[in-house]
């Protein structure tokens, strides 16, 4: 027999004695409750090359209407990378390196991102936090209101590998659905530089259409060249148990974030077939 | 460099104003990978079906480790086991959410992982957490002679959410053959309390076969009901740019170990 030291368990799935990896007891676990940690918070993604890179011009208006929207809603504010995680990437690529050292690579340039959004927003009172401070958040949401973190998920070296090619699958926008999902956030809204989703990338074919509403499976069905958002985000959408939809935003036409964050539909939405309302 | 305040500033690369989203341009970044330590052996050891049996499982293994460091040099990944099933009974009953289990759960392999550096110390292991997996492995192994590492993956909060229910999917397996794949390991070899890969649980079906080989493609279409590793990892595997296999033995048997280093064919060998 073995020579185990058993705790008691406080739950009815037999989780003590039976496979983790048995798909029965999966199953069973999925049946427990979800609590939502931070049902008001609402996750802000700020983009990189979309809305960062472009520096003043669309950075200053974008900080001007968080700040204004700081006493009505509380933000987690995540940064994308951009052209340095570009420039770097087909670097490390042509060094050689595995996908993820491209990924401590990646997040150093989300981290800088974060850090100059962090600089500009440091008057108000917001904090920039590291992965490791996540658990003092609650306490700066509700004292200031946002927090301002660097989106890339901290995988670091355990990075999985993509399906194709080297660059790392999980990046900023799933870094910040995950925060969003883990805290049962009241919204995920991505500030990119497009008004939302369109049949392909706009500023290659002007010919392209516009989606205003459309459900993850629909879109996942359509096997797009192209997407508004990294493909991890659609994948894990269609089995998160908090988050029900996710919008994309203009950042570069003022009032589309405070639109968003009022509970309007402007963007896209990408919604959870059956969910949404 | 170009510099125009009218639009995005960009850094000229091959990436430059590309969708990394778009599925031809992730497939320009199809391109051979170097390992960067490729003379180590990644050896994950089991939580459940080793650590928490205590002194008679664990002291003759790592005895057998000790004994091949001379000729082979060893990271040590280590395991969670029955402590992170009671954390994650309790916490699906207070509504957790999987992010938050994982974050739980990593703590329990901490503690594992930090035991066997204890043990392990007098022989020249040193403990390392992720962020010295990342900045100081080489150095380390350079300087010392051997290292022990959180098997469970730094995801935390972070982690993905499941196929199925709402436990973690990457445990110490995925975490541990991801160390294995990123460094371009000369081996990964997960310890654990079968002989390798059954067709079913030969703890409770005595007519279950041995699979001494098979591809983790072919383990994913025969969804077998449970398996010895984390189903993640066949996943990783179909992936893999460098460790394009691991290999599953019992660390209960004396000198299995020994044998599989050596590159035999013992317990279950899953390949790319």
């Amino acid at each position: 027999m073995k020579n185990e030291k058993h705790v008691q368990p406080a739950h009815g799935v037999e989780l003590l004695s039976g496979s983790l990896t048995d798909a029965a007891i999966q199953q069973a676990t999925g049946n427990s409750p979800d609590f939502a940690i931070l049902p008001w918070v609402n996750v802000v993604k700020i983009g990189g090359q979309s809305i960062m890179d472009r520096g003043r011009s669309a950075v200053y208006p974008l900080v001007q209407e968080i700040v204004e929207n700081l006493s009505r809603h509380k933000m987690i504010l995540g940064t994308g990378a951009g052209t340095r995680a570009r420039h770097i990437y087909s670097l490390a690529i042509d060094l050689g390196l595995p996908t993820g050292v491209l990924t401590v690579l990646g997040t150093a340039v989300a981290w800088q991102n974060a850090q100059m959004l962090h600089y500009l927003l440091a008057q108000y009172g917001i904090p920039f936090i590291e992965p490791e401070g996540f658990s003092t958040l609650p306490h700066y949401l509700m004292e200031r209101g946002a927090v301002v973190c660097q989106g890339m998920p901290p995988y670091k070296l355990w990075e999985p590998n993509p399906p194709v090619g080297r660059i790392p699958p999980q990046r900023t926008d799933t870094g910040c659905f995950l925060i969003a999902e883990v805290f049962g956030a009241r919204k995920m809204i991505y500030v990119k530089d497009e008004d939302g989703l369109y049949t392909a990338d706009p500023k290659k074919h002007p010919s392209s259409e516009y989606i205003p509403r459309i459900s993850v499976e629909e879109l996942l069905a359509r096997d797009l060249e192209d997407l508004i958002v990294e493909r991890a985000v659609l994948e894990f959408m269609a089995r998160a148990r908090n988050i029900r939809e996710i919008q994309f935003i203009n950042g570069l036409k003022p009032g589309q974030l405070t639109a968003a964050l009022n509970g309007e539909p402007v963007g896209t939405v990408i919604y959870r077939n059956g969910d949404a309302k | 460099m170009s510099f125009d305040h009218s639009n995005s500033q960009h850094v000229t690369s091959s990436l430059m104003r590309e969708s990394l989203v778009d599925k031809n341009v992730m497939a320009r970044t199809e391109a051979s990978v170097s390992a960067i330590l490729p003379d180590v052996n990644v050896i994950q050891i089991g939580g459940h079906s080793i650590m928490d049996r205590g002194r008679s499982a664990l002291l003759p293994l790592l005895d057998e480790i000790v004994a091949n460091q001379a000729e082979h040099r060893m990271i040590i990944g280590v395991g969670a086991g029955v402590r992170s099933r009671h954390i994650f009974s309790v916490g699906l009953d207070l509504g957790l959410p999987t992010g938050a289990l994982a974050a739980l759960s990593a703590k329990d392999s901490a503690q594992n992982a930090y035991m066997v550096s204890c043990l392990l110390a007098k022989h020249g292991f040193v403990y390392l957490e992720a962020p010295f997996v990342v900045q100081l492995l080489p150095a380390m192994l350079a300087a010392a002679r051997g290292a022990v590492f959180n098997g469970i993956p730094p995801y935390s909060l972070w982690e993905h959410p499941p196929l199925q229910g709402k436990l973690p999917p990457h445990g110490s397996d995925a975490g541990s053959y991801l160390i294995g794949e990123v460094f371009g390991a000369r081996s990964v070899i997960l310890l654990k309390d079968v002989d390798g890969l059954y067709t079913a649980d030969p703890k409770l079906d005595p007519a279950a076969e041995f699979i001494p080989e098979a591809s983790a493609q072919e383990l994913i279409d025969k969804k077998l009901r449970t398996l010895p590793i984390e189903p993640v990892v066949l996943d990783l595997l179909t992936r893999a740019k460098l460790a394009r296999s691991v290999r599953i033995i019992n660390g209960l048997t004396p000198g299995n170990l020994t044998r599989a280093l050596k590159g035999d064919p013992i317990g279950t060998l899953i390949k790319q």
